[in-house]
């Protein structure tokens, strides 16, 4: 029973393959010519139509085998790019040969599974029909079969069709399968890029929508609240001019409100600082750092390379870290100056704050450091910190940008 | 006195119309972007432009550029920039444009309405208004060694004020002390800090501040 189904499935399976293979065959001669038309200068353009049919045709082998589609160079741009996409992707050989290969395995072998079967119902049945032929006698076997022992011997042939067909087409199967699958499926280090390209894609979206969210939060907060509180502010003070008449406590009352908005004011200020500094927005990571710097008390010069904008919540973890380091630097270090460098090599930018101080310093519980650590973790990063005792201290720190 | 307004929240704007024309001051127009200030300060001949820091499309220093454009236009036109935050760094932007007539303010500032006015005033008369906060955020940088260590509590408080641009008569009366007493600090403030005793006035102020921003 069990060996009846794995034929049965085996037998559907390469009958459907060489409906795959019949159109593989014709393609893999026309990806030929198209290289050949291409050698010569002229088939260029066909280069990538081309590819995306050997992509769909070994898309329907994929699914049929239950295989993810692997990470194909998109067929887009200009068409440099395309034909630079399509022959450098490293999928693209591997199908075109899988095109060769299962175009003729698979038309034989879906014969095979078609016609044992038919061959095997031909024999079964052919004492109802045997004398029912015109003209020649059938054949079975190569015998031609024109008399009653012979023709009972028919279905003795068909339970050998059988069992050939039992013996044959499962492991044809499988065969034919295990073909498929290991031309199919990508490369080991082409899965591992994948999973790094989908990762690093997945961070930079995630880095994106949260620097989104940030700036949404931080002009909700400066254009809706803040205006408002302002307008607040500025109407109370109309009022303590207009009340000029009014009696003394009058006036406190709208001066006693005023000092409560502009209190909020300066609140919400500090709050939009910690979630995103504005001065990052308009003046970038170093128009920032050079602000920061200017504020420290501990003279402060920064250093950095010229490097594109990056994701805002990398800048803002940046331009936090520095903030932080540098009030450890004036509270712990008796620094008589300090620097920051700020690089990007490789998609890590590296933030890096040094002292001439005592030295000395470690992180631990209570301590900046800490916050840093964390902040750097969060972000797939790392800090480390060197301070021999008599100094200087180098903090660095390493954030993945996501680019 | 005549001036111009940009700021692109309604609320503020209109209010802003309101308490200036309370006060005497006579609004030109009230505009709600770089684009249609820049216009009206070429068709009209404004005294001085009010204009906030950040405006459309993008809400950055949209209108710290159209004023520094506006002064290329008009050289010498009095622009008070107001700002909801404010950054030591804006101000050196400003003042690097020659620094006659500019102020630079927190919003808020307009709610006490007297001190604004006369920022306002200051401003349009070639002098300075720049908000005692990033005086504060000059102040703190200091290394060891600073002649500034070297001034009395007093005397950094009127060295605070001289730099928001306040003259002396301004600084007396904020302080509470006779016009003679307010020299006598300058006097001592600019001999610990080395600087040239210039007359009262704007160059006073861009003296302190160059020598903060140092």
């Amino acid at each position: 029973m069990n060996v009846l189904t794995a034929t049965r499935n085996g037998a559907r399976f390469l009958m459907l393959g060489s409906g795959t293979a019949l159109l593989a065959l014709p393609l893999f001669w026309l990806v030929v010519c198209v290289t050949l038309l291409s050698l010569a200068g002229i088939g260029l353009p066909l280069i990538s139509p081309v590819t995306r049919l050997v992509r769909r045709l070994s898309g329907w082998q994929r699914r049929r085998l239950g295989m993810p589609a692997p990470p194909y160079l998109p067929l887009e741009g200009p068409l440099p790019t395309r034909v630079r996409a399509a022959v450098g992707d490293p999928a693209t050989p591997r199908e075109v040969l899988w095109l060769l290969a299962h175009g003729l395995t698979g038309i034989v072998l879906g014969f095979l599974a078609l016609g044992l079967p038919l061959a095997g119902l031909n024999a079964a049945t052919l004492p109802l029909w045997w004398r029912l032929t015109p003209g020649s006698p059938p054949s079975v076997l190569g015998y031609a079969v024109d008399s009653w022992p012979l023709a009972l011997t028919g279905p003795f042939v068909a339970v050998g069709y059988l069992g050939v067909a039992c013996l044959v087409l499962p492991t044809a199967a499988g065969l034919s399968e295990r073909l498929s699958r290991s031309l199919l499926k990508p490369l080991g280090r082409v899965r591992l890029a994948q999973q790094v390209a989908m990762l690093t894609a997945a961070r930079a979206s995630a880095l994106e929508a949260h620097a989104q969210e940030l700036r949404r939060i931080e002009r909700t907060l400066h254009d809706g609240t803040q205006n408002r509180l302002v307008a607040v502010v500025m109407h109370l003070g109309m009022l303590e001019r207009a009340l000029a008449a009014a009696p003394e406590s009058t006036r406190q009352m709208a001066g006693r409100a005023q000092e409560a908005a502009s209190d909020a004011l300066v609140n919400l200020r500090d709050a939009i600082r910690a979630i995103h500094p504005p001065v990052l927005t308009e003046h970038g990571l170093d128009g920032a750092l050079a602000a920061l710097a200017a504020r420290s008390p501990v003279p402060c010069t920064v250093e950095t390379a010229d490097f594109p904008r990056l994701p805002a919540a990398v800048e803002a973890a940046a331009y936090f870290t520095a903030a932080e380091a540098l009030t450890n630097v004036a509270k712990h270090s008796h620094a008589g100056k300090a620097v920051v460098r700020v690089y990007l090599d490789g998609g890590l930018l590296t933030i890096e704050i040094e002292d001439d101080g005592v030295g000395g310093a470690q992180g631990g519980t209570g301590s900046g450091l800490t916050g840093i650590d964390h902040r750097a973790a969060a972000f797939g990063g790392r800090s480390t910190l060197t301070s021999p005792p008599g100094g200087p201290t180098v903090l660095k720190v390493e954030l993945p940008c996501g680019l | 006195m005549r001036v111009v307004i940009a700021e692109d929240d309604a609320l503020l704007r209109e209010g802003l119309v309101l308490l200036l024309a309370a006060e005497g001051i006579e609004v030109l127009d009230a505009v709600d972007n770089a684009a249609d200030l820049l216009a009206v300060v070429s068709a009209k001949a404004p005294d001085a432009l009010i204009v906030d820091v950040r405006l459309p499309p993008d809400f950055r220093d949209e209108g710290l550029r159209a004023a520094i454009e506006a002064r290329r236009m008009r050289p010498g036109l009095p622009v008070l920039v107001l700002s909801s935050y404010v950054e030591d760094t804006y101000a050196s932007a400003l003042l690097s444009e020659g620094g006659v007539g500019v102020g630079y303010l927190l919003k808020e500032r307009v709610g006490k309405v007297q001190s604004f006015l006369d920022a306002l005033h200051r401003v349009a008369g070639g002098g300075t208004a720049i908000d005692p906060e990033v005086i504060a955020q000059l102040l703190v940088r200091r290394r060891a060694g600073d002649p500034l260590h070297a001034l009395t509590a007093r005397e950094r408080e009127v060295l605070a004020l001289m730099a928001e641009g306040l003259s002396n008569t301004d600084l007396s009366e904020r302080l509470v002390i006779s016009e003679g007493a307010v020299n006598k600090h300058i006097r001592n403030i600019f001999a610990k800090l080395g600087l040239q005793p210039s007359d009262s006035g704007h160059r006073r102020v861009l003296a302190v501040l160059a020598y903060l921003r140092a």
